[in-house]
């Protein structure tokens, strides 16, 4: 099929379901036309680009683009066209991709189901078995529905604490979160620095794997991003060590931690683990225990450290130099009221609001003691319980300042791993009749708690892949006669990104069960 | 008619400069209007936005004739009436010179009650002052972007997306910008941490793009430094000659934008100044006299600006002081209060934002005796921030404890720590420009030889530029006449020293002109002291020639002084004798009162007589007076 053919078959399926995926969608004609034909061309003499030239490629609409709004599905922002692109999509767009809209999320990210967007919540593509529609998990569900519905190539979305891995698992798509720093930031409209990276969807790994060589690259513009020369040290460090020949001769350990095995986990879900794990076994890898203590700490932690940030990060939209104003005074009239109370009380959405408040709360004079420094502590808890139990060292981690109380300490002592397999939620989507009606079941803490299995890699900053894998109707004890489909997720080390998404791709679209 | 407040006004220039600046010298290209509910709440329905992004056609009446009066007052003085020109009744009318005079006298009064009461209240309350003060750094970018600074660029000119807070910019940290907060930590004898951060400060306001300022809080890159004040840096006659003030820590952060009022509900907004590099100046609170606390600020610009840490000066809005108050009664149990580690204090109070030497004098003694009145009636000090205005009588509440603002200071998650190598501090160290106080030492040693009172405004006159200039002079002078003996030279130094502050400061101000080295350049007026040293010309040839260099002739002085006659051809005895004579006959009787009642001043009288009926130029007062003294007295 011509890459016109593919792209225009994009345009029809965007236009075609009524899924809310897009807040800006790609227009039906312009000058992309031009730049697919182009790349047809290219592809044609065997010239490509890159093997995503003339790609359609969706943006979250948290990362700004010059051609189109960058609404962050806020109502402050809900008419802002930002005035540059982001690196990312200079990149995408150096290497020959095509924009293919921008696309709904929780408003700047905070949610874990894409409700909570200006424009309306986001539809999964799939209905639960009683045909009811279900949540397409978030904050980028958007970019996982509109991967799923074939409304795009890929897309390009953004992990603060399993916005790209949850809503994957919900849609049935595969979700990468690299390592923090890797992609660049620049442009992608802060919600929590230090936890934000940029993730990618898409319907295989190989996708995954192509866009993230291309957005895998230093960047000066963003403080945060990896510098070249500690870039080399670690492919140094995994090319030139016992590291290199994992999965080509050496059969894999792979970690199991014992503390996800929570009673949340529903027992569809908890079986697709099992059978993943038995999956991987039967192909030589080997299976091992592992211990990661912190782990019931990190959601509590996450939720202070990302509203916290949070807080800060959106102090900036006061509707002054850019955004939408709200109508009449602009404080609360009050001789001592807040400046701008009007405007961000009627730009943003209650998420929001709740979030700013827990992190403007979390950090004042009285509580900081309590809970945000309490919060980095934990945090840093969470990454020394992955170093100890990753056979490869942090490459960052100064190994002189271990603490060597700490190494070998707990359950995980000799079972070093290559890679910790477990799933991405604990449940399967809940319908979105649950989440948006008033009275529904749902309070803000059980969306909370579909982070519990993606928060702790988004703490130690370690790569993360959502990949879907199929339960087979014969082997569930269940009265559905459908299969079942469930994210399983797979974590490694800080750097070892390559590694996550091979052991992904031997998960990934496999129908498991079948005898 | 003049108000004693605003004679006060007018006597600080410092005022006069610092108002005119906040007007912007050209309309803002973007100009951003909002109301201010904040500040000022307005009932619903009135204008907001109206011209939002487009500017005010006519600026505010009242502000621009106030500002006018402002700057009027002090350079030129009030018109002087005429007979003819009086319009107003007879009776209305007081002689102006009279009024003055009853005004200077009215004000001399009131300050020697002041100090009489300022000192009975000092024997009873110890006063306890630190000082906090923000100073613009000298540099070409600013602290997180690469969009240029500038103070006087046409308005939002140099501003990058980071400066504006737009979504999804980050920081740049421009390493060049610790270069100078550097050096100013190193002239302020601070440790330099070898790791500091940058923390966000949290609060609402429209000079405030982002919601908070980038700042050092947690952990500032230098701590514990100190300055020394001496007695000629002006401070109060009971510290005595030196006293050390402690220097707690130094941080660097980010300016805010510029705002300027339109009342009722108009702001403008320049956001050049977002993120202009400032480095806050925090001391203990160890001073304990206003007069110390204010030539403390005076002291530490003068540093900051000998070492080339910042660019312009209090006067120009360059710097900014903010100083904390408190007092407790002596020989009484110490207070319950503790500020950076110092125990004992009483309740303290915050003064923001004040911006002359002057005010922060005034308003620390204002201060100082509100909390005393307060305490004295049986009250409680509130600890509070309070603001000042300028010639007012009395510090004002801004607001207190209970609406103190919680910062929320946050570590930036985008920013990395800032690490400073030994080997940068060191180069700086070495490359340091000399210290003010080291200055004085040298220009009041035997090398220079000049007076305290010279070496002062010579180090501090036109930010460094003067003492350039003369060193300038005092090198040309060595250089026409190299291997002079140690004592000629210091005659030289001391001379060049008066010529270039006293009778060139003195054509300065009277045709009111901004300092250029190159008005009279420095080889012209070496030439000048040269030959006036060799006696060549006289004191008065050397005036009229300087004179003459300063409206513009540019030949060079000898070729001047050859082509205009003015090298002194010495007169003859006899043609004194008979200068002297001829004056003599004008006056018989005074030469009997200078006879009798030996009123040896009365010579000046007929010195005089002589230099006007003398060729012009040529008669030289000291001979002249000798031979009078002669005639006069019969004494050779």
């Amino acid at each position: 099929m011509s890459l016109l053919r593919e792209a225009e078959r994009c345009l029809a399926n965007q236009h075609a379901h009524n899924l809310n995926a897009f807040i800006t969608p790609l227009s039906r004609s312009g000058k992309w036309l031009d730049r697919v034909k182009e790349a047809d061309q290219r592809s044609e003499k065997g010239t490509p680009k890159s093997a995503i030239d003339g790609r359609l490629i969706s943006i979250k609409d948290n990362i700004c683009t010059r051609q189109l709004p960058t609404t962050c599905a806020s109502g402050i922002l809900d008419k802002f066209t930002s005035p540059f692109n982001a690196t990312v999509v200079e990149q995408l767009e150096g290497a020959g991709a095509v924009i293919a809209g921008k696309t709904n999320l929780d408003e700047f990210g905070m949610g874990s189901h894409s409700v909570h967007s200006r424009f309306g919540p986001v539809k999964n593509l799939r209905r639960d078995s009683a045909g009811q529609e279900i949540s397409a998990g978030g904050s980028s569900g958007g970019s996982a529905v509109a991967v799923a519905a074939e409304q795009c190539y890929a897309a390009i979305g953004t992990d603060t604490g399993g916005s790209v891995r949850l809503p994957a698992a919900y849609t049935g798509t595969v979700g990468f979160k690299p390592s923090y720093g890797l992609i660049s930031r620049w442009g992608v409209v802060a919600y929590a620095n230090s936890l934000d990276t940029v993730g990618i969807l898409g319907t295989n790994t190989s996708s995954v794997r192509n866009i993230f060589s291309i957005l895998n690259h230093h960047d000066p513009r963003d403080p945060t991003s990896l510098s070249k020369s500690s870039r080399s040290r670690i492919l140094a460090q995994l090319q030139n060590s016992p590291l290199s020949t994992r999965l080509t001769s050496k059969p894999l350990r792979i970690g199991v931690p014992l503390e996800y095995n929570i009673s949340e986990l529903t027992p569809s879900v908890r079986t697709a683990w099992l059978l993943s794990l038995a999956h991987l076994q039967k192909q030589g890898h080997t299976i091992h225990p592992v211990s990661l203590p912190t782990t019931k700490h990190a959601l509590s932690a996450y939720y202070v450290l990302a509203p916290a940030e949070a807080s800060s990060n959106l102090a900036k939209y006061d509707g002054v130099r850019y955004g939408t104003r709200g109508d009449g005074p602009d404080g609360n009239g009050q001789a001592d009221g807040v400046l701008y109370s009007n405007t961000r009380g009627t730009g943003f959405g209650s998420e929001v609001q709740r979030r700013i408040l827990l992190g403007t709360f979390s950090l004042s004079a009285d509580s900081m003691d309590n809970y945000f420094i309490q919060a980095q502590r934990v945090r840093r808890l969470v990454q020394r319980d992955f170093n100890a139990v990753f056979s490869a060292q942090h490459p960052l981690f100064d190994a002189q300042a271990v603490d060597p109380a700490s190494v070998g300490a707990g359950a995980s002592a000799g079972a070093e791993v290559d890679v910790i397999v477990c799933p991405t939620a604990p449940s399967s989507p809940p319908r979105l009749s649950d989440l948006t009606s008033e009275s529904g079941q749902s309070s803000p803490l059980d969306a909370y708690v579909n982070d519990v299995f993606t928060v702790p890699a988004s703490l130690a900053g370690l790569p993360a892949i959502s990949v879907p894998v199929t339960v087979a109707e014969s082997s569930r004890d269940s009265g559905a006669d459908i299969d079942e489909l469930a994210g399983i997720q797979v974590v490694g080390q800080y750097g070892d990104d390559e590694l996550v998404m091979s052991v992904g791709e031997l998960l990934a679209g496999n129908r498991l069960g079948e005898q | 008619m003049l108000a004693p407040n605003d004679l006060q006004i007018a006597e600080s220039p410092a005022i006069r400069t610092s108002r005119a600046l906040r007007f912007l010298p050209l309309p803002p290209a973007i100009a951003i209007t909002f109301r201010l509910s904040m500040l000022r709440p307005r009932p619903r329905g009135t204008i907001r936005l109206l011209d939002r992004f487009s500017r005010p056609v006519t600026r505010p009446q009242n502000l621009y004739l106030q500002f006018r009066q402002f700057s009027s007052l002090p350079t030129r003085s009030a018109p002087t009436p005429t007979p003819t020109s009086s319009v107003q009744p007879d009776s209305d009318r007081v002689p102006l010179r009279k009024q003055l005079k009853q005004e200077a006298k009215a004000l001399k009064a009131q300050k020697r009650q002041r100090k009489e009461s300022e000192e009975a209240s000092r024997e009873i309350w110890e006063l306890t002052v630190g000082v906090e003060i923000h100073a613009q750094l000298d540099t070409t970018a600013k602290l997180f972007s690469r969009a240029a600074t500038s103070t006087s660029d046409l308005p939002n000119s140099n501003v990058a997306l980071f400066d504006l807070a737009f979504p999804g910019s980050q920081p740049e940290f421009q390493a060049a910008t610790l270069l100078p907060a550097l050096r100013a930590a190193i002239a302020l004898n601070c440790d330099i941490q070898p790791v500091s951060r940058f923390d966000r400060k949290h609060y609402f306001y429209q000079d405030q793009p982002s919601g908070y300022q980038i700042t050092q809080y947690y952990e500032p890159f230098a701590r514990n430094g100190y300055v020394d004040l001496y007695d000629y840096d002006g401070i109060a006659r009971e510290d005595g000659e030196r006293i050390r003030v402690d220097i707690k820590q130094v941080q660097l952060e980010q300016d805010t934008a510029k705002s300027q009022e339109y009342p009722p509900s108009s702001q403008l907004l320049d956001f050049n100044r977002v993120s202009h590099p400032l480095i806050e100046v925090i001391t203990m609170p160890q001073i304990h006299t206003p007069a110390t606390a204010a030539a403390c600020v005076r002291k530490l610009q003068a540093i900051l600006q000998a070492c080339g840490a910042v660019t312009t000066g209090m006067e120009l809005g360059g710097l900014r002081a903010d100083v904390n108050v408190s007092i407790r009664r002596r020989g009484e149990a110490p207070g319950n209060n503790h500020y950076d580690g110092i125990t004992g204090l009483g309740q303290r109070t915050e003064i923001k934002n004040l911006s002359s030497f002057k005010a922060i004098e005034d308003a620390i003694i204002a201060e100082k005796n509100r909390q005393i009145a307060v305490l004295e009636s049986g009250g409680v000090v509130e600890g509070e921030t309070r603001g000042w205005t300028i010639g007012s009588t009395e510090t004002r509440r801004l607001r207190g404890k209970e609406g103190a603002v919680d910062y929320r200071y946050m570590p930036d998650p985008d920013i990395p720590p800032l690490v400073i190598g030994e080997d940068l501090i060191s180069r700086l160290q070495d490359t340091l420009p000399t210290a003010p106080d080291q200055l004085v030492v040298q220009l009041t040693g035997p090398e220079y030889g000049l007076s305290i009172e010279d070496a002062k405004p010579l180090i501090e006159l036109d930010e460094g530029a003067r003492l350039e200039y003369y060193q300038d002079v005092v090198d040309a002078l060595y250089s026409i006449h190299p291997g002079q003996d140690d004592t000629t030279r210091a005659a030289l130094a001391r001379m060049a020293g008066n010529w270039v502050l006293h009778e060139l400061g003195g054509l300065l101000t009277k045709a009111d002109r901004a300092w250029d080295s190159e008005i009279i350049p420095a080889r012209s007026l070496a030439d000048v002291v040269d030959h006036l040293q060799r006696k060549l010309i006289t004191g008065p040839t050397a005036k009229q020639v300087l004179a003459v260099v300063f409206e513009g002739d540019h030949r060079p002085i000898p070729q001047m002084l050859e082509e205009d006659n003015l090298l002194l051809r010495p007169l003859s005895r006899e043609e004194y004798l008979a200068l002297a004579e001829t004056a003599m006959a004008q006056n018989p009787q005074m030469i009997e009162q200078i006879r009798s009642k030996n009123q040896l001043g009365k010579l000046g009288w007929f010195v005089g007589q002589m230099m006007r009926t003398g060729e012009k130029g040529r008669v030289e007062a000291p001979k002249a007076e000798e031979v009078l003294r002669e005639l006069i007295l019969g004494k050779a």
